[in-house]
């Protein structure tokens, strides 16, 4: 599996060729860089595996950039983002149990218990 | 199947394909000035909060319950695009087509008929995503929409109010239709390997603080309203109307609170108010125009008389819409159909 920076670099990489084969401006590391407010060095050794991933708000940030499942950068990262650290505090028996009792099920039956949003009469 | 994820609404339909799947966001903006001059497209400032009603049953108005679905907070006179992405199919190399109906107090965004249960052809009133990437207004026009503004619910200024003469629904009404299984399969063979381009992927990777009912809540509704003039285009429907899944959709009613109230309902502060046209313009932000090879549907029949917030206030002599002064906008960036994960938000 891709550590966190082999994955950005790639997902970068792949965004830019797309976008420049359809004529649009592409996602070159400084742009990216730019966008997310980092040094273009510093994204750079972050690519090449010779910084950590940044912070929860810089991952959230470039996923944002690249179009990509902020969830799935942070796991890469080996982070939770925050939102789910506070939602695993609050009832932390109960949600390691559900993980565990899920995690080698197939995404069919994960997404019976996805939340859906309720409609209702209008 | 209707989820909601990171602010967005995610329609899926896994019964018809994996790939058929749309995703929708609210996105907050600035309001163009509402002065019959015509605009070009204004940036995304970002998403709208999004939040299930139930989870705030106890101070919400029985209706809204009723009613179901998500709600996100509006500033009273402030503007909003939806934006929207499909899911893409790999083997195929192609985004799953899927028709989207939209409607502010049940009357159409793109004809003003009021909501009518499947697909209308004639006149269309829908859009397809991913050929539409964008919806900024009520179309009014060909090549032009009224923009998407929110006003309290029952002062009159909502084309809900002005179409039907009463403030029943207010908010957004969206429905979703997929493309049918076997028509997307015909029209978007598997793509052999080899000849894949590379990176060519996905557009989709694609506490309560009030413990007694608010009284207020009726009055946090809120309803769209026409606002300035802009240049964009709905594209025509290039399908069949056969090749459409009438008997899959997915429908949400998307309830507008208004910000001033949101606090109190949710226990969240609401997000800020955006920055004026004219101080984002002064500033040599950009703009946007879209350019789409698609043919454009007409304006609806029943909008293109529709008065925008400034002219109902000038009637009622009041003041609705504060800053609303031409502005000239300095930088305008010009964005071809959409491919991958293009989206106009500018660099800011």
């Amino acid at each position: 599996m891709d550590t966190f920076g082999q994955y950005l670099r790639s997902r970068r990489e792949a965004k830019d060729a797309t976008a420049r084969a359809a004529g649009l401006p592409g996602l070159s590391l400084r742009k990216v860089a730019g966008l997310v407010d980092l040094e273009p060095s510093y994204l750079s050794k972050i690519e090449r595996g010779q910084q950590p991933p940044p912070s929860e708000r810089s991952i959230i940030a470039l996923a944002e950039a690249l179009g990509e499942d902020p969830d799935v950068l942070l796991a890469l990262a080996g982070k939770v983002s925050s939102d789910l650290q506070a939602a695993i505090l609050k009832r932390p028996a109960l949600f390691a149990e559900l993980i565990r009792e899920l995690k080698d099920q197939p995404d069919h039956a994960v997404l019976r218990i996805v939340r859906e949003v309720r409609d209702g009469t209008w | 199947m209707l989820t909601m994820r990171h602010d967005q609404l995610s329609f899926s339909f896994p019964d018809v394909h994996p790939s058929a799947q749309v995703s929708i966001d609210f996105q907050r903006t600035l309001r163009i000035p509402d002065d019959d001059r015509s605009y070009p497209l204004p940036p995304g400032l970002g998403r709208f909060p999004l939040r299930h009603v139930d989870d705030f049953a106890a101070n919400l108005p029985p209706e809204w319950l009723l009613r179901g679905g998500v709600m996100m907070p509006m500033w009273q006179a402030e503007a909003m695009w939806l934006s929207f992405g499909a899911g893409f199919d790999t083997e195929r190399e192609a985004s799953y087509p899927c028709a989207v109906k939209i409607a502010a107090g049940k009357r159409s965004a793109v004809t003003g008929k009021a909501w009518q249960t499947g697909l209308g052809r004639k006149p269309q009133d829908y859009v397809v995503v991913p050929t539409q990437p964008w919806l900024d207004g009520f179309c009014v026009k060909k090549g032009f929409i009224r923009q998407f503004v929110a006003m309290p619910l029952g002062q009159g200024y909502s084309v809900e109010e002005q179409l039907d003469g009463e403030a029943e629904f207010g908010g957004l009404q969206i429905e979703v239709f997929p493309m049918k299984r076997v028509a997307f399969e015909r029209r978007f063979p598997i793509v052999p390997k080899r000849v894949r381009a590379r990176g060519w992927d996905g557009v989709l990777s694609s506490p309560m603080a009030c413990t007694s009912p608010l009284p207020p809540c009726s009055d946090a509704a809120m309803g769209l309203a026409a606002g300035g003039k802009m240049r964009q285009e709905i594209s025509r429907d290039p399908y069949k109307a056969d090749e459409w899944d009438t008997d899959h959709g997915v429908r949400c009613f998307v309830h507008l609170c208004n910000s001033a109230a949101w606090q109190d309902i949710t226990g969240h502060a609401p997000p800020t108010t955006p920055p004026n046209a004219r101080s984002y313009a002064n500033a040599g932000l950009p703009w946007f125009e879209y350019y789409s090879d698609q043919p454009a549907v007409g304006g609806g029949e029943l909008l293109k008389d529709i008065r925008s917030v400034a002219k109902i206030g000038k009637t009622k002599g009041e003041t609705p819409l504060p800053e609303n002064g031409a502005v000239v906008p300095q930088v305008v960036i010009g964005l071809a159909p959409r491919r991958g994960d293009e989206v106009r938000v500018g660099e800011m």
